[in-house]
C-alpha cells in the first residue's frame, strides 16, 4: 500500500513542478535568462523528478512500475526541447545505474533507461516539429505519454525475448496501471496550466484548421484500423492457440501410449523367451512351473498362463486344461484370431491388455515355435505389477506443455500413477469422468475443468484434458488455461503494440505530410493576402510547391495586378479633377492686395492637398468702406469647395447690399441653411470698416478669434462671443462688435490650418506657439510676415502631410485721424503756369487716392480759376498766385485755396451761362467759373487784406 | 495734344489725343481754320482726349457755329470724363454726339 503512496506521489511531484516551473517562467526574473540556460535548468530538475519516480515505484517480479516518463516528456513538451533531452538523459542514465545496488532490475534495465530517454527525445523532436516550438495540448500531450508508454513496454518485451513468459506476465500487470498514471501526470500538468493561463481547455465550436479536421479524421479512420486489426489478430491467434494445444495433446498422449505399450510388450516378450526355450530344449516340460520364473535378464515373473498351440491351430496343452483343444481356426473372437498370423510368416506377435474369447482380462504374447506357436499371458494382476512402477515412472517426467500434467488410472478410474493419492478416484483432481470414461472407452475430446490440488485441496484455476485408453489405464493430460491462452495473449498483446507504434507514427507522418504540403503553404499565401490587403499591392505571392498552389499564386498575383491597374487609372483621373478644382478655387480669392496710404491688406491660402473649404475676401463697399474676412467650410473636397464659393458669394452679395455685418451673417446663414442637405457648415470672421474713423463693426460665426495688434504693443487674441457657425441652425442671429483702429493697428486673421498644424509626434502648431511667433516679428511688412510664419509653420510639422488648408489674412491701419495736410506753392499769374498747376494738383490728390474722374473734374474747376486769374488779376503787370491744397483725413474733404495781389474781382458774380440755349445763341465765354461752381462742392469769395481768396472745397 | 488729320473730299477727321485745356485749344482752332475750306462734314474724334475745360468748349462752340450754314459737324467717341464736362455745361444738347 504504501508503494503506491509513493508512485502516485511521484506522479503528483512531476504535476506540481511543471506549474512551479511555469510560474518562475512566467512571473519572477527567470524568464530574462537566456533560453539555453533555462532550458538546462529546467532539464535538470525534470532529471531529479524522474530519479524519484523511479526510486518511488511498485515493485512486481524484481523490476519496478513507476512514473519516470512523465517527467521528460513534461519537460520536452511544455518547456523546450533541450528541457525534455536533458531529464530523459538524467531519468534513463540513473535507471541504467540502478542495476549496480539491485540486481534484480536488470531485467528490464535496458529497456527503461533506454525508453526514458527516448521519451524526452521524442518529446522534443514533437514539440519542434508538430507544435512549432511551443507547448503541445493536453490531448495531444496525453495521446504521446500513451505511445511512449506502449513504446516502453514493447521495448521490455523486445530485451526479453528469451524469458517472454515473465515479461509477458510482468507488461500484462504494468501496462495499463503505467500508461494511466504517466498520462494522467502529464495531462493534468497541461490542464493546469492551460487553467492558470487562462487558457481554452476545451475548444468548442472555434473554427478547425485543416490539421484539426485531418488529426480528427485520421485518428478515427486509425482506431477504427486499430480495433479491426486487433480483432482479427484475436481470432486468428485463438485458432492457433487450439490447434496448437490439441497436437500438443496429441503428441504427449501418442507419446505415453506407447511409451506404456513399450514396456509392457517388451517384458512379456522377455519371458515368452524364456518359456519357448525351456519348451523346446524340453518337451515335455511342466507348463505349471515355467509360470513362475526368471526371463532371460534374470527378473522375476509372474504369468498366469501357456498355451502351446499346433499347426491345425489348436491348443495342444495349457496350463489351463479347460483350454485344451480351442481351436483358433475355428473361432469367431478377433483376439485368438490374430495369433493365426504365427502360423504363416510372422515370428512374434504382442497383444494389448484387453478381454480373450472367454471374457478374461488378459495380455498375450506369442513366438512361432517349429510345429506351431506358444502363447504366454498376463492376468491382471500380474500386467498391473508388471507395468505399474514404469507408468508411474513415465508420467512423473513427462509434462504437458510447460506446466500441465498426465494422470493414469486403472480401468475403475482409480489413480495409479501419483503414489501419494494411488487408489484414490479421479475425481479428488476435480476431474468429473465422463460416461465414456466410465465405460474405458476413448474419446476424441477436450474437456475443461477446475482442477484441485490433491494435497491441499487448493483450486489450480481452469485446466483442460484429454483421456484415452490404453492396456486398462486411463490416461489423462491435463494443461493450465493460462498455458493455452498465454502464446494467443502475448501474440496479440505484441501486435497491439506494434500497431500503435506503427498507426503513431503513420499519423505523425501524414501530419507532417500536410502540414508540409498544405498548412505551410496555406500561411504563407495567407500571410501574403494580409500583406496585401493591409494596402502593399505590390507584393507577390510566389508559392510553387506544388501545380495547385502554384496555379492560385498566379491567379491571386494577377487579380491584384488588375486591382493595381485599376486603382491607378481611377487615382489619376480623379487627380486630375482635384488640381483643376483647386485652380477654380483659388482663381476666386482676390489677389490685388490694396496698399495704400490708409490701409494695407495681404493674403495668403495655402491648400492642402486635396481641395478644402478655407478662403478669405475683401472689397470695398464705397468710398470710405472696406470689408474683409477669412472663413473655413467644414469638410474637404469637392463639396467643400463647392460650399466655399456658395458662402462666398452670398456674403459678398450681402455686403454690397449695404447691411451691417451681424445682418450680413444672419442673412447669409438663412440662405446656406436652405437646401443644405450634406449637412456642412462654415465657420467666419468678418470686419466691415469705416477707413476714416477706423470704426470696424465686426461678427464671429464660430471662428478661431482673430489677432489684434494696438500701434504700441504686442498682438492679443481678440476674444469676443463667437455665434453660431454658418449653415449650422435657421434663425440664428449674430451679435456686432465695435472696435475703433488707429494708425497702427494690426489685425490677424487665420484658420484653423494654423493653429491645427500637426506634426509627426501628433503635437498641434496652437494659439500659444502661434502668438510667440508673431510677437516676435511684430514690425515686419505683412507680405515678409505671412510666409515666414508659414515656413515656421512648415519647420514644426516636419515630415507630417499637410492635411488641412492654411489661410492667414493680415489688415493693417494706417490712417491717421484728425490731421490736415497742407501743401502750398506759388504760381506766376499767366497762362503758361497751367500745367504746373495742374501737375501739382494731380500730385497731391494721387497721394490721397483720389479716383480718376474726380481727379478730372478738380483739374478742369483749378484750370478754370487759375486761367480767369492769369487773364485778369495783374493786367498786363506780372504777379503771383498763392495755391495751397488742404486734406482732411477724416472727412476726405481737399480745399482748394487760391490768391492773387490783383485788382479786387469776385468772379462767382459773374452771371452763369444759360445752358438752354442753341448754339448759335451760345456766348463763347463765361463757361468756366460755371464749370468750377459745379463740379466743386462749394466755392466762395473773399478779398482779405489786399488778396482776392477763391476757395474751392471737394469731397474725394 | 497731337492732332491727326484726315481729309477724304469734303469730309474731314481730327482725332485728338491728350489734353484740349487753356494752353492747347487754340492750336485744335487754328488746324481746323485752316483745315475747313469747302468741308461740309467734320468729325472730331475724342477716343484720346483725355481733358477737356472750358477753352476747349469755346473751340468746339466757334467750330459748330462757322459749320452751321454750309455742314454737320459730329463728335465721336466721348470719355467718361470730357462727357462730364459736356453734361455740367449743356454742350450735350449743343453739339451731335455719337
Amino acid at each position: 500500500m504504501g508503494e503506491y503512496i509513493k508512485f502516485i506521489s511521484a506522479a503528483l511531484l512531476n504535476v506540481v513542478l511543471v506549474i512551479g516551473v511555469y510560474f518562475l517562467d512566467k512571473k519572477t526574473r527567470f524568464k530574462n535568462l537566456r533560453r539555453i540556460y533555462k532550458e538546462l535548468i529546467i532539464g535538470v530538475l525534470f532529471g531529479c523528478s524522474a530519479i524519484y519516480a523511479s526510486l518511488f515505484g511498485v515493485k512486481i517480479w524484481g523490476a519496478t512500475m513507476n512514473v519516470r516518463d512523465a517527467s521528460p516528456i513534461s519537460a520536452g513538451l511544455i518547456f523546450g526541447p533541450i528541457a525534455g533531452i536533458v531529464s530523459g538523459f538524467i531519468g534513463g542514465g540513473f535507471r541504467a545505474l540502478t542495476v549496480l545496488w539491485n540486481p534484480d532490475s536488470a531485467f528490464t534495465a535496458v529497456a527503461c533507461s533506454l525508453s526514458t530517454f527516448l521519451a524526452g527525445v521524442i518529446a522534443a523532436v514533437l514539440r519542434k516539429f508538430m507544435f512549432d516550438d511551443k507547448k503541445a495540448g493536453w490531448m495531444p500531450a496525453i495521446g504521446i505519454t500513451l505511445v511512449l508508454e506502449v513504446f516502453h513496454m514493447l521495448m521490455i518485451f523486445i530485451t526479453n525475448m528469451d524469458k517472454a513468459y515473465d515479461a509477458f506476465l510482468f507488461v500484462k500487470q504494468c501496462t495499463i496501471p503505467m500508461i494511466i498514471a504517466n498520462a494522467i501526470s502529464v495531462g493534468l500538468s497541461l490542464i493546469i496550466i492551460a487553467i492558470i493561463s487562462k487558457e481554452k481547455v476545451f475548444r468548442i465550436g472555434r473554427d478547425r484548421g485543416i490539421a484539426q479536421t485531418f488529426q480528427r479524421w485520421l485518428l478515427l479512420c486509425i482506431i477504427l484500423a486499430y480495433a479491426v486489426t486487433s480483432i482479427f489478430t484475436y481470432n486468428l491467434q485463438t485458432g492457433i492457440a487450439e490447434s496448437q494445444v490439441e497436437e500438443t495433446f496429441t503428441t504427449t498422449m501418442t507419446d505415453v501410449v506407447t511409451d506404456v505399450k513399450l514396456k509392457s510388450d517388451l517384458k512379456i516378450t522377455k519371458v515368452a523367451t524364456k518359456v519357448k526355450a525351456t519348451y523346446e530344449t524340453n518337451n515335455n516340460v511342466d507348463l505349471n512351473t515355467l509360470l513362475h520364473g526368471e526371463d532371460e535378464n534374470g527378473d522375476k515373473y509372474e504369468i498366469c498362463e501357456i498355451n502351446i498351440v499346433g499347426n491345425d491351430g489348436i491348443i495342444k496343452k495349457s496350463t489351463d486344461t479347460t483350454k485344451e483343444g480351442f481351436n483358433f481356426y475355428e473361432t469367431d473372437d478377433e483376439q485368438p484370431k490374430q495369433f493365426l498370423d504365427l502360423l504363416g510368416e510372422k515370428e512374434e506377435l504382442v497383444q494389448d491388455f484387453s478381454k480373450n474369447a472367454v471374457g478374461e482380462l488378459r495380455k498375450y504374447a506369442g513366438l512361432k515355435i517349429e510345429d506351431g506357436f506358444i502363447q504366454v499371458a498376463y492376468n491382471q494382476k500380474q500386467f498391473r505389477t508388471t507395468i505399474d512402477e514404469f507408468i508411474i515412472d513415465v508420467t512423473k517426467n513427462r509434462h504437458v506443455g510447460a506446466t500441465g500434467f498426465i494422470a493414469v488410472c486403472d480401468e475403475n478410474l482409480k489413480i495409479v500413477s501419483e503414489t501419494g493419492v494411488n487408489e484414490h478416484h479421479i475425481s479428488m483432481l476435480g476431474i468429473i469422468p465422463s460416461e465414456n470414461m466410465e465405460k474405458g472407452e476413448p474419446e476424441e475430446k477436450i474437456f475443461e475443468t477446475e482442477i484441485i490440488n490433491p494435497y491441499n485441496q487448493k483450486s489450480q484455476g481452469k485446466y483442460i484434458y484429454v483421456y484415452t485408453v490404453k492396456e486398462g489405464f486411463c490416461i489423462i493430460a491435463a494443461m493450465p488455461m493460462e498455458e493455452v491462452t498465454i502464446m494467443r495473449d502475448v501474440s496479440i498483446m505484441l501486435s497491439s503494440f506494434m500497431q500503435v507504434l506503427i498507426f503513431a507514427a503513420l499519423f505523425l507522418l501524414l501530419y507532417l505530410l500536410i502540414k508540409k504540403i498544405i498548412i505551410n503553404n496555406l500561411r504563407v499565401i495567407n500571410s501574403k493576402l494580409a500583406q496585401i490587403s493591409g494596402g502593399n499591392l505590390d507584393v507577390k505571392v510566389d508559392v510553387r510547391a506544388n501545380e495547385e498552389f502554384a496555379s492560385l499564386s498566379d491567379d491571386i498575383n494577377s487579380t491584384v495586378a488588375t486591382l493595381k491597374r485599376y486603382i491607378a487609372e481611377a487615382a489619376a483621373r480623379i487627380d486630375k479633377e482635384l488640381e483643376y478644382a483647386k485652380q477654380i478655387q483659388l482663381s476666386a480669392l482676390p489677389t490685388n492686395f490694396p496698399n495704400g496710404e490708409d490701409y494695407n491688406i495681404f493674403a495668403q491660402m495655402i491648400a492642402a492637398k486635396e481641395v478644402g473649404g478655407d478662403f478669405y475676401d475683401f472689397y470695398k463697399l464705397n468710398d470710405n468702406t472696406v470689408a474683409f474676412l477669412v472663413a473655413d467650410v467644414s469638410g474637404k473636397g469637392i463639396p467643400a469647395a463647392m460650399f466655399m464659393m456658395t458662402a462666398k458669394t452670398i456674403i459678398k452679395d450681402l455686403a454690397e447690399s449695404g447691411m451691417s455685418v451681424n445682418d450680413i451673417f444672419t442673412k447669409a446663414n438663412q440662405k446656406l441653411c436652405e437646401n443644405n442637405e450634406s449637412g456642412m457648415f462654415v465657420t467666419a470672421w468678418m470686419g466691415i470698416l469705416d477707413i476714416p474713423t477706423g470704426k470696424l463693426t465686426f461678427a464671429n460665426a464660430g471662428h478661431n478669434p482673430p489677432l489684434l495688434k494696438r500701434a504700441d504693443g504686442s498682438f492679443e487674441y481678440l476674444k469676443t462671443r463667437a455665434g453660431f457657425v454658418l449653415a449650422g441652425m435657421e434663425g440664428v442671429r449674430y451679435r456686432v462688435n465695435e472696435i475703433t483702429l488707429n494708425a497702427g493697428d494690426r489685425i490677424f486673421l487665420y484658420t484653423d490650418g494654423v493653429t491645427e498644424a500637426t506634426n509627426e509626434n501628433n503635437e498641434l502648431y496652437g494659439e500659444d506657439r502661434l502668438l510667440s511667433f508673431i510677437n516676435k516679428s511684430l514690425e515686419l511688412d505683412q507680405t515678409k510676415l505671412l510666409p515666414k510664419l508659414k515656413k515656421d509653420i512648415d519647420k514644426f510639422v516636419g515630415k507630417a502631410p499637410q492635411f488641412d488648408d492654411i489661410t492667414m489674412l493680415m489688415f493693417d491701419y494706417k490712417l491717421k485721424k484728425g490731421e490736415t495736410y497742407v501743401e502750398s506753392r506759388t504760381f506766376p499769374a499767366k497762362t503758361e503756369s497751367l500745367t504746373d498747376v495742374l501737375a501739382f494738383t494731380e500730385q497731391i490728390l494721387e497721394k490721397y487716392q483720389c479716383s480718376m474722374k474726380i481727379q478730372t473734374a478738380i483739374c478742369v474747376a483749378i484750370e478754370e480759376v487759375f486761367v480767369n486769374v492769369a487773364h485778369y488779376a495783374y493786367g498786363e503787370k506780372d504777379g503771383d498766385v498763392k495755391f495751397d491744397i488742404t486734406f482732411d483725413k477724416d472727412t476726405r474733404t481737399a480745399t482748394f485755396r487760391m490768391a492773387d495781389k490783383g485788382v479786387p474781382f469776385d468772379p462767382l458774380k459773374k452771371p452763369e451761362p444759360d445752358i438752354t440755349l442753341s448754339a448759335e445763341e451760345r456766348e463763347i465765354g463765361g463757361l468756366g467759373i460755371f464749370i468750377t461752381k459745379k463740379t466743386m462742392d462749394l466755392v466762395t469769395y473773399a478779398y482779405e487784406n489786399g488778396e482776392n481768396i477763391l476757395t474751392m472745397i471737394k469731397k474725394i | 495734344m497731337t492732332i491727326e488729320i484726315k481729309k477724304n473730299a469734303d469730309e474731314l477727321v481730327l482725332e485728338i489725343t491728350g489734353r484740349l485745356d487753356t494752353i492747347t485749344a487754340p492750336a485744335l482752332d487754328k488746324t481746323i481754320n485752316e483745315n475747313l475750306g469747302e468741308i461740309k462734314c467734320l468729325i472730331l474724334d475724342f477716343k484720346n482726349l483725355e481733358y477737356i475745360s472750358s477753352a476747349g468748349l469755346r473751340v468746339l462752340l466757334s467750330t459748330q457755329k462757322k459749320l452751321q450754314q454750309k455742314g454737320t459737324m459730329k463728335i465721336k467717341n466721348v470719355r467718361e470724363e470730357v462727357m462730364e464736362v459736356f453734361e455740367i455745361t449743356g454742350f450735350v444738347d449743343i453739339l451731335t454726339v455719337e
